[in-house]
Formats: C-alpha cells, sequence, structure tokens
C-alpha cells in the first residue's frame, strides 16, 4: 500500500500498538548536538555547493562554524554537565581526527554517536554504491578507533542521502537511519536485508533552523517546551520521542547558552522522562517493538 | 478587469450579506492533505521552492518529503482534534494521490464529519498555463472522478495544488461541475464567478493568514500567528455588522500539527468561536447559503 520508495508502510499513529518506554516513560528525550567539520577548502561535487556565497573559500561562514568548535561546544557542554545529559551526537566522523581534545570530552562522557557523515561538505547524493558502501566502511571503522564503539545509525551529512541509503546501511549493519521527519515514534523501515528503523531527528526543534532565521534563545526555549509538553500529554497514552538538536557555533553563543540551561532545567524536571540517546531508542525499540509493528504492518497489506 | 473571470465589484458598492442566525463572519477551516512524489512524472509542473525540509535540495531529499508525510501520519490527527474540540467541521482539500493511497485518512476524516474537496493530483503536480486545454480538462476530470471514486461522493469544492491555474481553469472547472474554487485570495466575502461554462462561485483564501504564507515564508513566530488570527477575527467581527465577513483558514497538518504548533492553534480556535457571531462552516454550506442570499 506505501508509496514510492516503499520504505515506510503508512501507519497513522492513532493506531497503532501501545509504545512502552523503560521505566514506563513518557517520553524519550534525544539531545543531538551536531558536532561537525566543514572544509575550508571543500570539492563541489556538482551538484550542492556547500558555500554558494562566495568562491572558495568562504571565510566568513567557515569560521563561523569553527567558532563551535573552538568556543560553543565547551560553552554548551558544561550546560550539558549540569543537567546530566547524555547526548546521542550526530557527528562528523573526522571531528574525532581533527580535535582530539572534543573526542576525548565526549568519549570520556559516554557519549553515543550516530554517523553525520565524514565532513558536512561532503554529501551522498552524488556517490556511486560502491563509494557509499566504502563510506560507511569508513565511518564505522573510525568511530571504532576512536571511541571503541559500534556505530549503529545515521544522519546524513548534511542530510544528503541516495535512494539506497537504507539499504546500504542495513547491508553495513546499522540499525537506525534518523533522516526521517515523518513521525513521533519509531517505525520500521523497509531494506533488502536486515532490519532499519526511522529514529526520528528534528529540523524544526533545531537552533540551527531557527537562529538562521530572525527567531533568537527566548523562541527556541519556548517551542521545545511547548513541543515537549504535547509530547509529555500524548505520551501517558502511547510513548511520543523528542529530538533536540544542537549545534555548538548556534547554541553556544553568550547570548543564547542561558535559554539552553533554563530548557533543559525544565524538561528534565518532569517525572516520566527517558533522557536517551538514539542509538539507546533504537536499540530498545529494535529488541521490543519492531517484529510486532513489521507483522502487523504485513497483515495490513 | 485585466481578465474574464469576473467583474470588478468593490466591498462598498455591494448589497450587504447577512449570514445565517445573523452571524457576522462565516469561518471556514481548510485542511489541506498532500503528497510530494518520490519522483514526479516527466513533464510535470512542481515547485522546486515549496515549503518543508530545507527547501530545494537534491533528490532523493527525503527531508522536506517526510516533513510533509507527518502530516498525514500524526499531524492531521491533531488538527481535527482541535478542529472538533470547538465544534468546527472541517474542509479538507486532499490530493488524488492521497485518496488513492491512503484509504485510512478518507474513511477516517467524513468520520469525523469532513467535507472533501478536491485538490489536484499531487503537490507535484500542478496546474499552470504550461498545460495544454486537453491535458488540464483530462487532468481536471481525473481527480473529480478519482475522488468520487476514493470518497464515495462527488467533491464539491476544488483548491489547486500550491493555488496553481492557467487562465483557463475556472472555465474547466465550471464545466467540470465543480461548484466552487479556493484559489483566488482576493476578498472578504464569497463570490461569484464568470465563466463560459456554467456558475462557479470563488470561496476566497485569506493569504497572510495561511500556515504555510505566515508560518514559514514568512517565518512568524507561531504565538504572534496565533494572535493574528485572533486580531483579524475580531477586525471581521465589527466589519461584519453591516455586511456579513468571510474568514477561510487553510492549514497544513505537516505544519500547524507540529507538537510545538498545536497548542497556539487550539488556543486561537478557541477564542475564535468562543465569541457570538461566527458561523462555522464547511465549504460547501457557505457557498449554498451565499447562492441562496446573493442578490
Amino acid at each position: 500500500m506505501s508509496l514510492p520508495p516503499h520504505r515506510v508502510d503508512y501507519s497513522p499513529i492513532i493506531d497503532r500498538p501501545t509504545l512502552k518506554w523503560p521505566g514506563n516513560a513518557r517520553v524519550a528525550v534525544w539531545v543531538a548536538p551536531n558536532i561537525e567539520h566543514y572544509e575550508y577548502l571543500p570539492v563541489y561535487d556538482g551538484l550542492r555547493n556547500p558555500w554558494p556565497r562566495v568562491p572558495y573559500p568562504d571565510v566568513q561562514q567557515y569560521s563561523h562554524r569553527d567558532y563551535g568548535n573552538r568556543v560553543g561546544f565547551w560553552r554548551m557542554l558544561e550546560v550539558l554537565d549540569k543537567h546530566g545529559i547524555k547526548c546521542g551526537v550526530s557527528l562528523n566522523m573526522a571531528v574525532l581526527e581533527h580535535y582530539p581534545e572534543i573526542a576525548e570530552a565526549m568519549v570520556e562522557r559516554d557519549w553515543d554517536f550516530m554517523s553525520h557523515g565524514i565532513y558536512n561538505t561532503q554529501y551522498i547524493e552524488t556517490y556511486t554504491e560502491e563509494q557509499e558502501r566504502e563510506f560507511y566502511r569508513d565511518s564505522i571503522a573510525t568511530l571504532r578507533r576512536h571511541t571503541g564503539k559500534q556505530l549503529r545509525g545515521m544522519l546524513g551529512p548534511a542530510m544528503s542521502n541516495s535512494a539506497r541509503t537504507p539499504d546500504l546501511m542495513a547491508e553495513a549493519g546499522l540499525i537506525y537511519h534518523a533522516d526521517w521527519m515523518h513521525d513521533d515514534q519509531p517505525v520500521p523501515i523497509r531494506v533488502k536485508t536486515g532490519r532499519m528503523i526511522s529514529v526520528p531527528y528534528s529540523i524544526e526543534v533545531n537552533d540551527s533552523a531557527l537562529f538562521g532565521n530572525h527567531f533568537e534563545g527566548e523562541y527556541f526555549a519556548k517551542i521545545c517546551k511547548a513541543q515537549f509538553d504535547r509530547l509529555y500529554r500524548e505520551g501517558e497514552e502511547s510513548a511520543r520521542s523528542m529530538c533536540i538538536a544542537l549545534h555548538p557555533h548556534q547554541i553556544g553563543q553568550p547570548h543564547r547558552i542561558k535559554y539552553l540551561d533554563e530548557m533543559l532545567g525544565y524538561v528534565m524536571s518532569h517525572e516520566g522522562v527517558w533522557q536517551a540517546t538514539a542509538d539507546e531508542i533504537a536499540e530498545y525499540y529494535m529488541a521490543n517493538y519492531y517484529d510486532g509493528m513489521m507483522a502487523l504492518l504485513e497483515g495490513r497489506g | 478587469m485585466d481578465h474574464p473571470h469576473y467583474p470588478w465589484r468593490p466591498m462598498v458598492k455591494r448589497t450587504p450579506l447577512r449570514w445565517p442566525e445573523g452571524a457576522r463572519v462565516a469561518l471556514c477551516v481548510i485542511v489541506n492533505l498532500e503528497h510530494m512524489e518520490w519522483r514526479p512524472e516527466e513533464g510535470s509542473y512542481w515547485r522546486r521552492e515549496m515549503s518543508g525540509g530545507f527547501g530545494n535540495r537534491p533528490f532523493p531529499d527525503y527531508t522536506r518529503k517526510t516533513h510533509r508525510e507527518y502530516g498525514h501520519r500524526v499531524g492531521i490527527f491533531r488538527v481535527l482534534d482541535a478542529l472538533e474540540a470547538v465544534g468546527i467541521r472541517p474542509t479538507i482539500a486532499m490530493d488524488l494521490m492521497t485518496a488513492q493511497n491512503y484509504p485510512f485518512l478518507v474513511e477516517h476524516c467524513l468520520g469525523r464529519g469532513a467535507e472533501i474537496i478536491a485538490h489536484g493530483v499531487s503537490v507535484t503536480q500542478m496546474i499552470t498555463s504550461e498545460m495544454k486545454e486537453a491535458e488540464e480538462r483530462e487532468y481536471i476530470a481525473r481527480c473529480i472522478e478519482g475522488m468520487r471514486e476514493a470518497t464515495g461522493a462527488t467533491p464539491r469544492g476544488w483548491l489547486g495544488p500550491e493555488f496553481g491555474e492557467s487562465a483557463r481553469t475556472p472555465g474547466l472547472l465550471a464545466e467540470a461541475g465543480v461548484e466552487y474554487v479556493c484559489d483566488w485570495t482576493n476578498d472578504e466575502q464569497p463570490y461569484a464567478m464568470t465563466t463560459p461554462s456554467g456558475s462557479l462561485i470563488s470561496l476566497p483564501i485569506c493569504l497572510d493568514l495561511d500556515d504555510v504564507n505566515a508560518l514559514w515564508e514568512r517565518r512568524m513566530d507561531v504565538e504572534r500567528y496565533a494572535k493574528l488570527v485572533r486580531e483579524s477575527l475580531d477586525r471581521l467581527l465589527e466589519d461584519g455588522e453591516t455586511s456579513g465577513r468571510l474568514l477561510v483558514l487553510n492549514l497544513r497538518p505537516w505544519l500547524v500539527g507540529q507538537p510545538f504548533r498545536i497548542g497556539f492553534l487550539e488556543d486561537t480556535l478557541e477564542h475564535v468561536t468562543a465569541h457570538e457571531g461566527v458561523w462555522t462552516a464547511t465549504g460547501s454550506e457557505i457557498v449554498e447559503w451565499y447562492r441562496e442570499a446573493a442578490v
């Protein structure tokens, strides 16, 4: 019944098995800082220009993001630590090579990592199938080398993907894809081999989407709280997941950081919050709900 | 006018319009359910910059497609609940691909008492002047017939995907038996269009309050948006003393149905329906009344 690309069967949220999180939590809150490296002199793939403002390098935009790693990350880290947040990082793998202090800070805290590609200026759309396979091999090896962790999921670099992406991710042993903005719960994604689920990231509850426009810190805090309140209310009946997407060069600015503090204080003051990483959400769903949901979807034809 | 679709008739020169039971404002909420195709058909016209996701990104662009799909999976139910809570029967502009591929939604919307109107084939197959006349006639006929099959009733109203029309569209819609069209954003009352092929009423949407226009294209604070709708209604209630006014709100579940936006919509709907003098109705109910009342 599903339309192309026949990846995700239609399942309205009001007509699904009840979802329960560990501890009967109402909302899984996933804090997803994007720890990124944008190249100074990227190679234009002919399809999407990473720095369209001026001929390369775009020093203004490059350094604005570099600020995130030099300054913003550390300010953001203080607030995350204050609230005891275990992050599910959206990670450009090259960060692990270029910025050892950042790698160390993240590993020390036992954060989880999903791939956000190697560089945020190298996109998947133009990859051949073999290049994309190699890309997963590289990402998996890099993460293991630096953190000892097994790579479980991906948000495409700068949210780029190919039509083959879910199949190739599953083939490489990954279990979740975060690029689907379609739901407030994880759901299965159909793949050729293996098993894959969607753990939705957010492009709306996202500092970059807001601060790249005219919005400011108060609005970020306001919509995060409103998002949480609604999901918390609905999650009493069937659990929900909420992703809060951050970028150190945005939220780590001196004029914005207090709003992150205020917002996390609000969210974490509630009972019934499962503060989780995307890896944890995916693993839990895979172990407890994937089979049942697939059987239900198959039954509906 | 510089086109034949309606005569010039300013608000101040019209016979006063009276709504049922002395209402001053007729409020209609049109909720769009539209499908963005994985690979739009060769030759079809679609706005590359259409709302959702990050705008125009290379294929496959899961971001924008799935952002919009959120409306079908999650957002629609919040929006329908919000409307039901204040007793508004929704008017659903449903495209053909949604009607044919989401039977659950068709049944659910009808079960909520919604009127379903035609909304083209998909948001990635618009009507524009690049369409030949025969093609456009066939497109409209296919939509009407397909919607009749999928919903069990012939749609009486029409909203083009992305408000798309050619210069021939009103005539072709009237020829196909469509009773009203919502593509024109130019009035606070319904009005009769002039077509070579019979009657067609224009039921204008308020573009400034359209959620994509306000929340997406103008990136308005959702709280300010809610206030905007309230302010608009307050003023229409004043002006509706002399001649009834119309407010058609156009909403997308993938946008206004997001968890952080829906509460503001609920509060606003509560405010606007709490007033005496607001008649909430579907598109067809308003058009029927207008046809009877019009002089």
